[in-house]
């Protein structure tokens, strides 16, 4: 499925989904985005070609390159509209039942030899897979954000992934240059399975008076060569998305070390998302994500 | 208060000689004590190396790396120590050995000079009982290799005095570093949170989440770690990061800081990690 003429359908418009097919316009699939309304589908696209537009300015794509990945990019409401696709690739909000519903859907739209991708960051691949017929064409793809900028990709095959799939899917990322890495189909993969007991385990040393939020963000940067410290990526990533992710790995895992910290709700219920919200662990001037 | 000039460091091995050059760099004239002649020669062979470094990157003249060698003043007799205003213990991590030297010292030196201890895995607040005086004894946490790592965390002692802290942490500014005041607790800050992470890539690379290069890969690019977590432990070798966890679980009983069991076969097995070639990631890619 690396040949360009196979299409890429991304499900879902919102910042997964457009930075995904962001990803696969750029590196020459013709990529169709598909939502449920069409005023999701037209952000979503505009998004996309607003990205392009934006590494022509910065010089990273020519004029003539983001031209032509702007025009590979189409959106649809209708799912019929993506029977050609030769990779669907799901990103939408995380709800199981509405992602294997998807999928059973699709199964009576596209080839049998079509992929089935799912971004998702905390339910079961095998779960997803269960909702389509042909649950050996399904694979975990769990892309970073934002995903246009950040190489890496997490595999993991559900436990009926059939290893064509698994083969073809390297190839299809490979071909969209990313690097992937393969893991397997536990809650959070690696780097969340990772990242959310360490970002609780900083916000409990910050309640238990370890340090302050700025002393435990030097010690971090300055001793471990993080880009970013806890609380900073904390205010970017908003309280309110970690405490859903892990919420959910806890949920899975019944370890308390994923469970997010007292603070964390206390930062949710008074409004305090982090950047998004001008507040967080700090306090912001302006509202812009990641200093663009 | 005037600001401390005069520095002795005890123990002239890796962290000893790191701290040595940093202080040095900074102006001051190091006195370092060992044990025997052929260790200060150890100790100076270290320094020439890191300093070698530092001119073959550019960060440091000829002329620099002179003046710096110039400043230090090895010696083996504690009575040299006199003189000093603050004096960075940085010997092995044995509790009696460091009691023992941390008497001496203080018999030695003035009243007023300010005694820490690099220690990582001992607690500041039980060494502080080694001095008469604890009152002018904390922690001075520098991490490796000294002369690249920008954090020291500076460590309050229960019996350290009020001033002790805010002349350390005047101090750590001078030499050109970021001071984060810590409580002496197991692993301070940053081991304390370092550490359980570490241990639990260990256990899920042992229930085989993934392959050594993918962890590591995977924790680089998603979150822009400049070292992976395996990457990382064959770089603190396997025998300091165990000895590291279990003084900490000692200290706590809290699982979290239990040596994983992958972690100490890979010690019994003589795996160090990059210092013999044999670890997480140096075997599959030859010694380093």
């Amino acid at each position: 499925m690396t040949s360009l003429d196979r299409t890429v359908a991304v499900l879902g418009a919102g910042t997964m989904g457009s930075g995904i097919a962001t990803v696969a316009a750029r590196a020459g699939y013709r990529t169709l985005i598909h939502d449920l309304d069409s005023g999701r589908v037209e952000r979503g696209v505009s998004t996309v070609r607003g990205f392009l537009g934006k590494s022509v300015e910065l010089g990273k794509l020519t004029e003539a390159e983001g031209a032509e990945a702007a025009a590979r990019i189409n959106g649809t409401t209708d799912l019929k509209d993506l029977a050609e696709a030769g990779v669907v690739i799901e990103a939408i909000y995380e709800d199981l039942a509405a992602k294997q519903e998807l999928f059973g859907e699709l199964d009576g739209i596209v080839g049998k030899d079509t992929l089935f991708h799912t971004n998702t960051s905390t339910l079961s691949v095998t779960a997803i897979a269960a909702g389509s017929s042909s649950p050996e064409r399904v694979v975990g793809t769990h892309y970073c954000n934002p995903a246009p900028l950040m190489k890496l990709v997490e595999v993991a095959e559900g436990r009926h992934t059939a290893s064509w799939a698994h083969e073809a899917t390297l190839e299809f990322l490979a071909s969209v240059g990313k690097t992937t890495v393969v893991t397997k189909d536990r809650p959070g993969f690696i780097v969340n399975r990772f990242l959310i007991p360490w970002e609780n385990s900083c916000i409990n040393a910050l309640e238990a008076g370890l340090g302050t939020r700025e002393s435990i963000d030097t010690a971090v940067t300055g001793a471990l060569g993080h880009p970013m410290g806890p609380f900073r990526l904390l205010d970017v990533v908003g309280l309110d998305i970690h405490q859903q992710v892990a919420t959910r790995l806890y949920e899975q895992l019944r370890d308390p070390r994923f469970f997010p910290p007292p603070m964390v709700a206390r930062m949710v219920a008074a409004g305090d998302l982090g950047r998004k919200t001008g507040r967080g662990f700090y306090t912001y001037d302006d509202n812009r994500l990641f200093g663009s | 208060m005037s600001e401390i000039q005069r520095v002795a460091v005890l123990g002239f091995g890796t962290m000893g000689a790191g701290i040595v050059q940093v202080v040095a760099q900074s102006g001051r004239e190091v006195t370092v004590l060992e044990t025997e002649n052929a260790r200060i020669e150890a100790g100076l062979a270290t320094l020439r190396d890191f300093l070698a470094g530092g001119v073959a990157r550019g960060k440091l003249t000829e002329r620099q790396r002179d003046e710096v060698l110039a400043r230090v003043r090895p010696v083996t007799d504690v009575a040299a120590l006199a003189e000093s205003e603050l004096v960075i213990e940085a010997v092995t991590e044995r509790a009696d050995v460091k009691h023992e030297l941390l008497a001496s010292v203080a018999e030695v030196v003035s009243g007023d000079a300010l005694i820490v201890t690099n220690t990582s895995a001992l607690s500041v607040t039980d060494l502080a009982g080694a001095v008469p005086d604890p009152h002018r004894f904390a922690g001075l946490h520098f991490f490796n290799p000294a002369p690249i790592m920008k954090v020291v965390e500076v460590v309050r002692a229960l019996q350290s005095g009020p001033g002790v802290v805010d002349r350390l942490v005047a101090f750590v500014e001078s030499i050109g570093k970021d001071p984060v005041v810590v409580k002496d607790r197991p692993g301070f800050l940053v081991n304390h949170l370092l550490i359980p992470y570490l241990n639990d890539v260990i256990a899920e690379y042992d229930s085989e989440l993934a392959s050594a290069e993918d962890l590591d890969t995977a924790m680089r690019l998603g979150l822009g770690y400049k070292l992976g977590p395996l990457e990382l432990l064959d770089l603190i070798g396997l025998d300091v990061h165990k000895h590291a966890t279990e003084s900490a679980y000692e200290a706590t009983l809290d699982p979290r800081f239990a040596p994983p069991p992958l972690l100490s076969q890979m010690v019994a097995a003589g795996y160090h990690g990059n210092k013999n070639g044999r670890g997480f990631r140096t075997s599959e890619e030859g010694s380093q």
